[in-house]
């Protein structure tokens, strides 16, 4: 159906896609699997039209083609879902599933009647019903991937790309969608599914090809490979090189640090308690949307509680802001890295200094020469690759960029450090190193709170670990039995089926 | 299950609450119009209404399009005015030249908005800054050419400004045509669509195949070509060319735009909304008028009601 | 946007930025260089006073405006404000100079109501800057005009002609204040830790509130100086025109822009220098004044003003 044969996509600094091949056929659904920067979304946009490559040809179909355009390829029978929804908030269900090829009266007008039933026997053969009425932003973010999806189905859909579609919804929505895909695969469609949960990958892909820093390692029939395998492909070294030695603090000896108990921050966080000693790293998994990161952020006050209790150590935390949390110690290294994170229009020195703003500040000013000081001291400690402290932290590469903000926290934290995401979108050499940071601030005392996605990373660095579903922690796991399976069973609790065959895999 | 439009169209107003605000306005002032004044409630006053505020009403429709489409035109007070001198200039010199100079000058428009279109588009300047600019150039030319309002128009054009068919003013049903063709346009036709895309998310319509270049080169071009259609409106009105007419319409514009539920930023908004909002302007001022209230009064309850009306909904995100 | 696209647009504009670095300081000796070529006394002290003298009033808007663009912001309602101030300063019918210093505290105070109102609707109101500040130029006005009707008449104690166009060793008593301001404002965006949290919140509001930097309050401050700045500004243009009338000022919200643009201030906010926004200023007039020299019409400079804002916007926007 689509083949690509030595694809190569440079963007400045980068070579995205190096003369990367790639076959996929009708009726199969096609596994795409890599770390994030390997360059799956690359791929993607490639063959999506978004991106022109710079070397390679595409047959799609048997015949050669150049897009140069998204709707060229669109028109060809390709359809993408992205992970952030292509979809228009204030247009209804119906209007977004027929965006830009509305049925048209005789008079060249939508027909807005036979868009409406088209839509509703559209989704009748997802057996998924919306009100095709409704405006899509009334919509659960389950129902609007279903809208996508039956986009795809109205067009002549021969190649379907799904990119991470279940990062934003629960299991039995995931186990929903499954279904869905199986259900086009087995109509002959030629199925592109893009994933890191390993899990999934097992349950639902014929093959898989694996990318790894924009190069092709390999395509294999799923029949052919175990798990470690597939992990060995992905990230190019075994796993027990990847993670430093865990050492358990003795709890008993210590106490803790953090206590929180019956957090409630609506709509996500209800009624949450634990404990963080000194020198544990304590790990929140649970799936997107469980509200790991809410709790987060409710703790260090940049979300609003609406009751329970925090106490730092001996003291009460009950009046939170941000700017209190880091008075007291604590330190909050947000998902977002570019959102939420760093200031990229300032130098790196800036970015360090940017909690501990008033330790710099003296009556004449703020102490340049102190603050480029110190930024020096964190770009050693944590062997930053910058030029120096009044180097843009924008021309950095993530890993660094991720070694600034723990420059930034660690400096302003003597207690609690909260890691959100802390090795998004980083490659595995940068990884490596920021697990070994992680691991030495847990050493030097400071309790330390990981949310992570990637359950190898939880699996890996926690001494202790929480599950997350619905904004309830629903299980607890230690020391031996950290395990993905045990995590994941928590994860989906009492969600049989599907989902749980999956993590038995 | 069957549908029908007007299921549809119930649904549609149940939804949008900024129109209830506008409707929840207008009838305040009209039932406040018949208190106060025993002139304001007839079907007299109700039509002149409507003739006035023909001008606003063009300038808005223009405005209410770039604004859907996330953008905005603060250029529309300059074009009106190029166009009046424009128009009245060449028609003095030339008054065989009447009927196409009309469509000259809404031609002239179109050009003009296509070039504020062009321009953000290709440069990436936030067309705030562009259409600032555009403005800048067409007032500079203009009051080099002229400093006193100039040029003329055979006396019969002034029946467009003040004509009436059956009591109808002929302008207000120019504009009111003019809402309900761009009404269909935005609900019936796939560009029209294509309109609330390319302002809901550039990028979601760009990967939907959607040429959204095309969509905001049209949108900027109507902006223009309302506004010359204003501007042709006002020469019908005063006869000539005034290189000062135009000032206060840029700002004027924006005000019921707001008030119709639209978002700056774009994506949003009925285009008759725009116009309950327009006409909620006018009665307003038609009614402070009556009770002699001043013009410098009306401007501060202006200035309020932008402020409420968009402070009453807090949107999610910030833009210029 | 994904990353790689962003770095895309990083790498090309690498060249842009540097062409940006030094565009602002080239353009200004090749303004003189040409005024002086066109016209060999423009050099002279007497011109150089002169120059200086005009750009005092606007330079002090810009630096108000400076900081509010740097927070992601825009202020349209300065010249409004501007007008205001001058129409308050003659409320009081002083005639001793000693009355100077109670007239500019008093105008201080009210003009830090108007950007306190104008900083809570754009951070606790979410408005956007455009649109409330938008109001807050029609409220000002109708204020301003009700309270004259129409035609200030009250006076001004003589000192403010001083003030306005007086000399003191030859440095023109204006100039002398914004340097004062200028070194003021200076130090604190450039050397004082507020500064560094202006640049914070303009660069990342999100982040500046999880470092513990109240992003809210930092740009509340910002349009409270940028309105104190206009305030007195206001004061210091009626000194140099002589007379009030309700426009004064009229068409400086975007000539502080504009100069602020010209100067490097990026209008996304969080990048740009208060060296920059004045040379700006300076920039500006000395293009008026070369309209001037060449002995264009006065209005051709909004064609030039014009014709520099995009293209200026758009060698700065890709470098976003």
């Amino acid at each position: 159906m689509i083949r690509l044969d030595g694809i190569s996509k440079i963007f400045p600094g980068v070579k995205s896609l190096d003369k990367v091949s790639f076959e996929s056929v009708s009726g199969e659904v096609h596994a795409l699997l890599g770390e994030n920067g390997a360059g799956k979304s690359t791929l993607i946009k490639t063959i999506s039209g978004a991106y022109i490559p710079d070397e390679g040809t595409i047959y799609f179909d048997g015949q050669k083609r150049k897009w140069s355009s998204p709707k060229e390829a669109r028109d060809a029978g390709i359809h993408i879902i992205y992970q952030e929804l292509v979809l228009f908030h204030e247009l209804s269900v119906a209007e977004n599933i027929f965006i830009g090829e509305a049925p048209l009266t005789r008079f060249g007008t939508i027909d807005y009647k036979a868009m409406y039933e088209r839509a509703d026997e559209t989704l009748d053969r997802l057996g998924h019903h919306i009100d095709v009425q409704a405006l899509l932003k009334s919509l659960s973010v389950a129902d609007q991937q279903m809208v996508e999806i039956a986009k795809a189905l109205v067009g002549q859909t021969k190649l379907l790309v799904l990119d991470e579609p279940t990062a934003v919804i629960s299991g039995r929505e995931a186990e929903l969608l499954f279904e869905r895909v199986k259900l086009l695969r087995d109509e002959g469609v030629c199925i592109i599914y893009i994933s890191h949960r390993l899990e999934e990958i097992f349950s639902i892909a014929d093959r898989v090809t694996v990318l790894k820093d924009g190069q092709l390692i390999g395509t294999r029939n799923i029949e052919e490979l175990d798990r470690d395998q597939l992990v060995g492909m992905m990230v190019g070294r075994e796993l027990k090189d990847i993670f430093p030695p865990k050492r358990i603090p003795s709890l008993e000896a210590s106490r803790p640090v953090l206590t929180v108990r019956n957090l409630c921050a609506p709509p996500k966080v209800k009624d949450v308690s634990f404990d963080l000693y000194a020198g544990e790293i304590l790990g929140i998994a649970g799936l997107v949307g469980a509200g790991r990161s809410e709790v987060a952020h409710a703790v260090f006050g940049s979300m609003p509680r609406s009751s329970g209790t925090v106490t730092l150590g001996s003291e009460d935390f009950n009046t939170p802001s941000p700017r209190e949390s880091i008075n007291r110690g604590l330190g909050f290294l947000t998902e977002d890295r570019k959102g939420e994170g760093l200031m990229m229009l300032l130098d790196t020195s800036a970015n360090i200094s940017a909690p501990a703003l008033q330790e710099f500040t003296t009556a004449t000013g703020l102490d340049r020469a102190h603050e480029i000081q110190v930024a020096k001291d964190e770009i050693d400690r944590f062997r930053i690759a910058v030029p120096g402290p009044e180097s843009d932290v924008s021309k950095l590469s993530g890993g660094n960029q991720q070694k600034v903000l723990f420059g930034r926290w660690t400096r302003a934290c003597r207690r609690v450090l909260i890691l959100d995401e802390p090795t998004r979108g980083i490659d595995v050499g940068a990884k490596v190193e920021i697990y070994e940071i992680i691991r030495q601030l847990a050493n030097d005392g400071l309790g330390i709170l990981l949310i992570s996605s990637e359950l190898a990373e939880i699996v890996g660095l926690c001494t202790r670990v929480l599950v997350m579903r619905d904004g309830l922690i629903t299980g607890e796991v230690e020391g031996s039995q950290i395990i993905e399976e045990a995590i994941m069973k928590y994860a989906i609790a009492k969600r049989e089926s599907l989902a749980l065959d999956i993590a038995r895999h | 299950m069957t549908y029908s439009k007007s299921r549809y169209l119930v649904r549609r107003l149940q939804l949008d609450p900024s129109l209830i605000i506008v409707i929840l306005l207008l009838s305040i002032v009209v039932i406040s119009g018949f208190v106060l004044s025993d002139r304001f409630g007839t079907m007299r006053n109700f039509m002149n209404v409507l003739e006035q505020s023909s001008g606003l009403g063009f300038a808005s429709i223009g405005q209410a399009m770039v604004v859907i489409v996330g953008g905005i035109d603060l250029s529309i007070g300059a074009v009106v005015t190029a166009s009046t001198i424009f128009m009245a200039a060449v028609v003095d010199l030339h008054p065989g030249l009447m009927i196409p100079m009309i469509f000259g000058t809404l031609l002239f428009g179109a050009m003009i908005g296509f070039c504020n279109g062009y321009i953000a588009m290709k440069t990436g300047v936030h067309p705030l800054i562009v259409t600032l600019g555009t403005a800048s150039i067409l007032n500079g030319s203009v009051l080099i050419y002229t400093l006193q309002p100039t040029g003329g128009v055979p006396y019969w054009f002034e029946e467009f400004a003040y004509g009436r068919i059956w009591n109808v003013p002929i302008s207000g049903l120019v504009m009111l045509s003019c809402f309900a063709l761009i009404w269909l346009f935005l609900r019936y036709f796939q560009t029209g669509r294509a309109f609330y895309a390319v302002g809901g998310s550039p990028e979601a319509a760009r990967l939907s195949g959607i040429q959204s270049n095309r969509v905001i080169l049209l949108a900027y071009s109507a902006s223009g070509f309302f506004a010359a259609l204003a501007g042709v409106y006002f020469v019908s009105r005063t006869g000539v060319g005034d290189p000062r007419i135009g000032d206060p319409i840029t700002l004027a514009s924006i005000t019921p735009v707001i008030l119709g539920g639209l978002i700056l930023g774009g994506g949003k908004g009925n285009i008759l909304g725009v116009l309950l909002g327009v006409i909620l302007i006018s009665l307003l001022s038609n009614l402070l008028n009556y009770m002699n209230i001043s013009t410098f009064v009306q401007w501060v309850i202006q200035g309020v009601i932008i402020i409420i009306a968009v402070s009453v909904y807090v949107h999610k995100g910030k833009k210029l | 946007m994904s990353e790689v696209a962003a770095n895309l647009s990083e790498g090309t504009s690498k060249t842009v930025k540097q062409l940006g670095r030094f565009i602002v300081p080239l353009s200004l000796m090749l303004l003189v260089g040409t005024a002086t070529l066109l016209q060999p006394s423009f050099l002279s002290v007497n011109n150089v006073q002169d120059i200086l003298t005009q750009a005092a009033p606007l330079a002090l808007v810009v630096l108000g405006q400076a900081f509010v663009i740097l927070v992601r912001g825009l202020d349209l309602s300065v010249a409004s404000l501007m007008a205001s101030a001058a129409v308050l300063a003659t409320a009081f019918n002083a005639t001793s100079d000693a009355m100077i210093p109670v007239i500019f505290l008093i105008t201080i105070a009210a003009s830090a109501g108007v950007g306190l109102i104008n900083g809570l609707l754009v951070t606790k109101r979410n408005v956007s800057p455009f649109l409330a500040t938008l109001a807050m130029m029609i409220v000002l006005q109708g204020i301003r005009f009700y309270y004259t009707q129409g035609a200030p008449s009250g006076s001004l104690p003589e000192g403010f002609r001083i003030l306005g166009a007086g000399r003191i060793a030859g440095i023109p008593v204006n100039m002398l204040v914004f340097f004062f301001f200028f070194c003021i404002l200076g130090w604190l965006l450039h050397k004082s830790s507020f500064g560094r949290k202006i640049y914070i919140t303009g660069g990342n509001p999100k982040s500046a509130n999880l470092v513990g930097i109240q992003a809210d309050r930092v740009t509340i401050v910002c349009y409270v100086i940028c309105s104190v700045m206009a305030g007195i500004a206001g004061l210091f243009l009626v000194g140099f025109v002589g007379t009030v009338d309700n426009w004064v000022g009229r068409g400086y919200e975007l000539d502080a822009i504009v100069a602020c643009v010209l100067g490097g201030i990026m209008l996304t906010g969080g990048k740009g220098t208060l060296w920059g926004a004045a040379t700006g200023a300076l920039i500006l007039t000395l293009i008026f004044n070369i309209v001037i020299i060449l002995g264009l019409p006065v209005q051709a400079q909004l064609i030039i003003k014009g014709i520099i804002i995009i293209f200026v916007a758009g060698l700065f926007s890709r470098s976003i």
